[in-house]
């Protein structure tokens, strides 16, 4: 082996990798200094005489060779800010190369050479770096729907807490009026049938007055619930019973599917029993049009699996990943709900129905009871367009300490 | 003779209309008292068979005026009607009463019907 002259130590004590191909013998490899056999895994041995279809794959080597054309046709260097190569043992290697053409003057022949520095490491950095800015963006994005959230529970609060003040100022007096037309409907003059219809009006507009006062009550409640484990079939059967009136009436047909061995849930009887009978008499009254009305309650267990999908944070602090829940879909085909209902579904006094038809507080009322029992209530149209989807996710287990779901938007009602 | 209903409840329009009512539809005979203070001694003067109390008062309460009740013995064996707006009307509805020894509670505001059963129930034959 011949000595190494002191170009050649100098080259392969220099920490970026140098390598020369001759253009004029078919751009084979000429040198190869010690830090290019460190970045290529290749030993200069092997490198030396074979050109870059000889080392690397073809369409590298193709990529090579143009760029070298382009030096020696340009005649001057040409800057690479990145490149990539394959190697054997370090996988994807990223470069930054100048290529520069250089005449052999012994020889006469026209060189390519390269120099290289290794930037692997920079641009993996620059990925992450992306990568976490990409998470930041989400997760600011997150914080602002939630912030919405936040707003839109703060306002239904302020509501709730107003509504309740109303409420029970209100309801004293009402109560004065009925009990004066009470009064008044036991002695009626049997010749004059107005007056028992006027006192008939005066009774319905008390009660249906009392009634949304009892639902802002309701709505505002911060009664603790009295939960026990009940199978939610039973419910269902019972909730039936109390609205068989109505299904009769609507001739609505009505199909349960409910799992087999479906979880207990941890219910509030009476409260959850409210929530049912809202959700199946708005599908009642959504079908008023439709000839054939038919209600599905479907019911089934499942895992949470994909969370955050589509979800804000919210719903994300309601269940966690593997959560066996149990689903109640209440699907009607009815009219469905129109495109700028969607976002005030849940407001309170909002409401399609006829004045006196409806308090607009049922939905509001039931969104709440479902997310004091650490559930979820969406309502949604049918995919296939032809009705509504009212769909309840409630926990099976009770001592998950998610039962009491966003404290800070409910502390009222925990306190 | 008929029954005798001591209605003790702060608010006086109210009390007169229940008065009309119970006397009108129940055939009793109704004694007002509107200050609470002054409960025990209505009570005693006008001997009622039954009493209905208010909960929220000013002065005292009807909590307090049941314990001065109790511990008459000539009215501590008469029933008492609490009214209440404490209790949720959701926890009591369909009629539903709570009962506690001599004690009904029946939630405020009160229905008339409720009310006219209750008494009924808690009253010696008139």
């Amino acid at each position: 082996m011949q000595k190494q002259s002191l170009v050649e130590s100098v080259l392969d004590n220099l920490p970026v990798a140098v390598f020369a191909k001759d253009a004029t013998d078919d751009f084979k490899f000429v040198l190869w200094n010690k830090k290019q056999e460190e970045i290529t895994s290749l030993r200069a041995v092997k490198a030396l005489g074979n050109d870059d279809y000889d080392l690397f794959s073809e369409e590298s080597a193709n990529y090579f060779r143009s760029v070298d054309k382009a030096v020696l046709k340009r005649g001057k260097l040409l800057k690479v800010p990145e490149e990539i190569i394959d190697t054997k043992h370090r996988g994807e290697v990223h470069l930054r190369t100048v290529k520069l053409p250089v005449k052999d003057e012994k020889t006469g022949h026209d060189l390519v050479v390269g120099i290289s520095e290794d930037i692997t490491e920079q641009v993996q950095s620059l990925r992450q770096l992306e990568h976490l800015n990409k998470n930041l963006v989400k997760t600011n994005k997150e914080l602002a729907d939630t912030q919405m959230q936040l707003i839109q529970a703060e306002k239904l609060e302020s509501i709730g807490r107003l509504a309740a003040g109303v409420a029970h100022e209100v309801k004293n007096p009402l109560a004065m009026i009925l009990l004066g037309v009470d009064y008044l409907s036991r002695g009626i003059d049997p010749d004059d049938g107005n007056v028992e219809t006027i006192l008939t009006q005066m009774r319905e507009a008390v009660e249906r007055a009392d009634r949304i006062v009892r639902g802002l009550v309701d709505f505002s409640s911060q009664r603790a619930l009295s939960r026990e484990p009940v199978k939610l079939d039973l419910v269902i059967e019972e909730v039936l019973l109390l609205v068989r009136h109505e299904l009769t009436r609507t001739t609505t047909n009505v199909v349960i599917d409910i799992e087999d061995n479906l979880p207990h849930v941890f219910l509030d009887m009476s409260k959850f029993e409210q929530v049912m009978i809202n959700l199946v008499i708005n599908a009642v009254h959504a079908m008023h049009d439709t000839p054939r009305g038919e209600l599905l309650i479907r019911g089934r267990s499942e895992r949470i699996k994909d969370v955050i999908k589509n979800q804000g944070a919210r719903k994300f602090e309601v269940f966690r990943e593997g959560d066996r829940v149990v689903i109640l879909d209440i699907i009607d085909n009815g009219s469905g709900i129109e495109k700028g209902d969607v976002s005030r579904l849940f407001d309170p006094f909002f409401t399609t129905k006829a004045t006196g038809h409806g308090t607009g507080l049922g939905l509001s009322v039931a969104k709440k009871i479902v997310a004091l029992h650490g559930g979820n209530l969406t309502l949604e149209n049918r995919e296939d367009g032809k009705g509504a989807r009212a769909r309840l996710i409630l926990p099976t287990e009770i001592d998950t300490g998610k039962v009491s779901l966003v404290p800070k938007l409910l502390k009222e009602i925990d306190t | 003779m008929a029954n005798k209903v001591l209605l003790v409840d702060d608010e006086a329009g109210f009390t007169q209309l229940l008065k009309m009512n119970l006397e009108k539809s129940g055939g009793y005979e109704v004694m007002i008292e509107n200050d609470s203070t002054q409960a025990l001694a209505t009570a005693l003067s006008f001997q009622p068979d039954a009493i209905v109390l208010d909960v929220v008062m000013p002065g005292m309460d009807g909590g307090d005026v049941q314990a001065q009740l109790q511990q008459s013995p000539r009215l501590s064996k008469v029933p008492v009607v609490m009214l209440t707006a404490l209790v949720d009307s959701a926890e009591l509805s369909e009629g539903a009463v709570a009962q506690a020894g001599t004690t009904t509670v029946l939630p405020k505001p009160v229905d008339l019907n409720l009310l006219l059963r209750v008494l009924e129930e808690v009253l010696p034959e008139g």
